[in-house]
């Protein structure tokens, strides 16, 4: 997500952003930033400070209403989080992926966000908390991961969803 | 072994204290009074029985290590035998707590070498343990240790666990399992080999030490004659076939890995007694290695293998004998029909979610109302039950609660696969659940959707004997968390996640559960200053808040991804005040700090 957002013409971002947050945004901000946003940004801004000045910390975490929720970019160099609508957040994955394939080698697949993965990012942006996974599982699913895609000149031991032609098949060679 | 006339502080036991029954009397009862709660009971009768316990207490748990202090601990329990510590929230299991929380052992390790004369066994979980402080204790209490567990703690190198193998020469218990450990070399097992004939569980499951080396797991086996159960890292199968045969009185083996495609695992020829096993990485093609004895199984631990749902059910069925299964939800609703159908002893089922990606694992490996029913239908004495389902409805859960006489502890978690669940709200089965079993352990974790505000006012009304509960994604607005609270009689410890209630509801449910002394929170309507919270403040209630961090995740073949992680509240009753030893991403509540506004 971070380098995908990189590749993406900047203005073009805030466009979208600014489109999706006006309404929420009181006149008084800037038209990319909403009322309880934590911007840090790299450009000076207007005097308001936007960091309460209390001994105890204030949560990011806002109210999920029907139309917002919070999003967090980490862009060059600054981290921002706006309230935008799930429609503007899906143009801004999109934006994401469509700068990512246009202005790199179609071939480096590095850059492509797995389906899954996407899915994934998408609940986090849209204030839910994806489901914690324990730390033993997520290592043994990682290693497995690894066992299957690293080099070997023999046959992978595991079979998933095989179809009834190949288990019939293998049967008849192991017999 | 306890009578259940003693476990009772009886009506004739209190006269006999009014008429001054003496100190000797006393005495011979005390010391067959074990468990924690009826202790605590007994030390609150009189001046008389409080010093007696204190004097007698041989374990205590502290379930939290901030909330009293090394010295209060040895002030009123200086003969201890036993101590168990718990340092960092639950949630530290699912990396949802930075690494430096705290939960240091360090001062308990410096009163422990100074006092406690007579203290045999540790237990550290979920704590932050270094090599100075396993040198200090190996030091000091080297020579009568008996058991040691560092339990999911961190901080620590194989050079510490170095002195532990040279001087804990008694140990019967080392217990490391899934401990962050820097991995120097594998000499401290070559010590812990070299200088013990006496253990009897040794445990490094779920570690990353791969230094380890076999001739040292076959010198145990062959000194220690009472070595009864051995779980250890990744480690070739094959390389332990001289450590099987040396190991005649095993009971119990896990971790190892299967990594050759051969046929030389037929070799293998586990010991006579083996009962409890889990295998890593156990395939099809190995799976058979283990029929042989598999009616002699209770305890299968099939989280970590590579085996499909057929395969699940292959083996299940040749287990009737089994009393505890771990699996993955890989294992599927066919994998529990067979369960329901042969394994008629089980008492304790695990089944953890497997991987999300759809080619990782068998397309047939969903758990949901059809497993559970059948589960319940068939495995009558069945008393835990931890569960992924990816579907679940009303009558699932009325159907536990009409057959699963023996639960006490249930834990249900929805997972986020499919978009349409078949049956929500869950409110009556949930009351139908909480009705029928009698349960000191609850978890339920839904969506949005899952449970209305009524079905979160029926927790509170139907659990009255729930000790600990954690809810995820249920309710819908304060007034289900203000019904809740005014309910659960017996809830000491609350934790939730992704909850749409207000810092003020919160902090007013807090004072509600009469006997609520811990909560965590994450994910919930914050007020913009976070005061809302100081409803709940109250002398000795710590309160910590957690600020949300951006997380980056790390996996191969990727570029990194950032998450934020939202913030928790931490509140917790404390003898000890607040802490001092937070790392500077946490903060204390400090009620004060708010009248200077």
């Amino acid at each position: 997500m971070q380098s995908a957002i990189s590749k993406i013409n900047p203005d073009l971002l805030k466009t979208v952003i600014a489109s999706g947050s006006v309404s929420q945004a009181p006149k008084n901000n800037p038209p990319f930033a909403s009322r309880n946003s934590l911007s840090v940004p790299s450009t000076p801004k207007s005097d308001q400070n936007y960091l309460p000045a209390l001994p105890v910390y204030s949560p990011v975490f806002r109210p999920v209403s029907a139309e917002t929720t919070p999003i967090t970019i980490f862009y060059n160099g600054t981290v921002s989080v706006f309230d935008v609508s799930p429609e503007q957040i899906e143009s801004i994955m999109k934006l994401a992926l469509d700068g990512s394939t246009k202005t790199v080698e179609p071939a480096d697949s590095k850059l492509a966000i797995p389906p899954n993965e996407e899915q994934q990012l998408l609940e986090t942006l849209n204030g839910d908390l994806p489901l914690a996974r324990r730390k033993s599982l997520h290592r043994f699913l990682e290693k497995r991961k690894e066992r299957l895609t690293s080099v070997s000149p023999y046959p992978p031991q595991i079979r998933y969803a095989v179809s009834d032609q190949e288990k019939i098949t293998e049967e008849l060679f192991r017999a | 072994m306890e009578d259940g006339n003693e476990r009772k502080v009886s009506r004739e036991m209190l006269d006999m204290a009014d008429r001054g029954m003496s100190d000797e009397v006393l005495n011979c009862v005390m010391p067959y009074i074990h468990d924690s709660k009826d202790r605590d009971a007994v030390s609150l009768v009189c001046r008389r029985w409080y010093e007696l316990d204190a004097l007698t207490r041989k374990h205590i748990t502290i379930a939290l290590c901030y909330t009293t202090t090394p010295g209060r601990l040895r002030g009123r329990f200086p003969h201890l035998e036993s101590l168990k510590l718990k340092g960092k929230p639950r949630a530290a299991m699912f990396n949802l707590i930075m690494e430096d929380w705290g939960g240091y052992v360090t001062p308990w390790v410096k009163e422990i070498s100074n006092y406690f004369d007579c203290l045999k066994s540790l237990h550290f979980r979920r704590m932050i343990v270094k090599d100075s402080d396993l040198e200090l204790l190996a030091q000091a209490r080297g020579r009568v240790l008996l058991v040691l567990k560092l339990d999911k703690c961190s901080g620590f190198s194989t050079d510490g666990l170095l002195h532990v193998g040279r001087s804990c020469r008694n140990l019967r218990t080392l217990f490391l399992e899934e401990s962050q450990i820097v991995d120097k070399d594998g000499e401290w097992l070559h010590e812990l080999a070299l200088n013990n004939t006496v253990l009897e569980t040794l445990n490094f499951y779920m570690t990353e030490l791969a230094q380890v080396r076999f001739e040292d797991l076959e010198l145990i086996a062959r000194n220690c004659r009472s070595l009864i159960s051995m779980k250890i890292s990744d480690f070739e199968i094959l390389d332990l076939v001289g450590f099987f045969r040396a190991a005649t009185a095993l009971e119990e083996f896990a971790g190892g890995s299967f990594s050759e495609q051969s046929d030389k695992y037929t070799a293998v020829s586990f010991p006579p007694k083996l009962c409890r096993l889990g295998l890593n990485y156990m395939g099809k093609n190995e799976m058979p290695i283990v029929f042989p004895f598999a009616s002699l199984l209770k305890k299968l631990d099939l989280l970590y293998c590579l085996l499909d749902t057929e395969d699940h059910c292959l083996l299940i069925q040749k287990c009737p004998n089994l009393e505890f299964l771990e699996a993955r939800d890989v294992m599927g609703d066919r994998g529990l029909e067979v369960l329901a159908q042969s394994c008629k002893k089980l008492r304790r089922l695990r089944i953890e979610r497997g991987a999300d990606e759809q080619e990782m694992e068998d397309e047939e490996g969903v758990v949901s109302q059809r497993g559970l029913m059948a589960l319940a239908r068939g495995c009558l004495e069945i008393e835990y039950v931890a569960i992924y389902v990816s579907d679940i409805t009303n009558a699932a859960l009325e159907c536990i609660g009409a057959h699963s006489k023996k639960l006490c502890d249930f834990r249900l978690v929805l997972l986020e696969r499919e978009e349409r669940i078949t049956d929500l709200p869950l409110d009556n089965g949930v009351r139908a659940l909480l009705r029928g079993c009698q349960l000191r352990r609850f978890a339920l974790y839904l969506r949005s959707g899952g449970l209305t505000d009524v079905g979160l006012s029926y927790i509170g009304q139907y659990s009255p004997n729930v000790r600990w509960m954690l809810l995820g994604y249920v309710g819908e607005s304060d007034a289900g968390l203000l019904a809740f609270s005014r309910g659960c009689p017996s809830l000491q410890k609350l934790e939730m996640r992704g909850c749409c209630f207000s810092e003020r509801a919160l902090a007013v449910a807090a004072m509600q559960l009469t006997s609520l002394r811990y909560l965590w929170v994450q994910g919930y309507r914050a007020s913009e200053t976070g005061r809302d919270l100081l409803v709940m403040a109250r002398p000795f209630w710590n309160i910590e808040l957690i600020p949300p961090r951006g997380v980056t995740i790390n996996a191969p073949d990727r570029e990194p991804v950032s998450i934020e992680h939202p913030a928790h509240i931490l509140a917790y009753y404390s003898l000890a005040g607040p802490r001092t030893d937070f790392p500077s991403t946490v903060t204390p509540l400090d009620p004060a700090s708010f009248l200077t506004l």
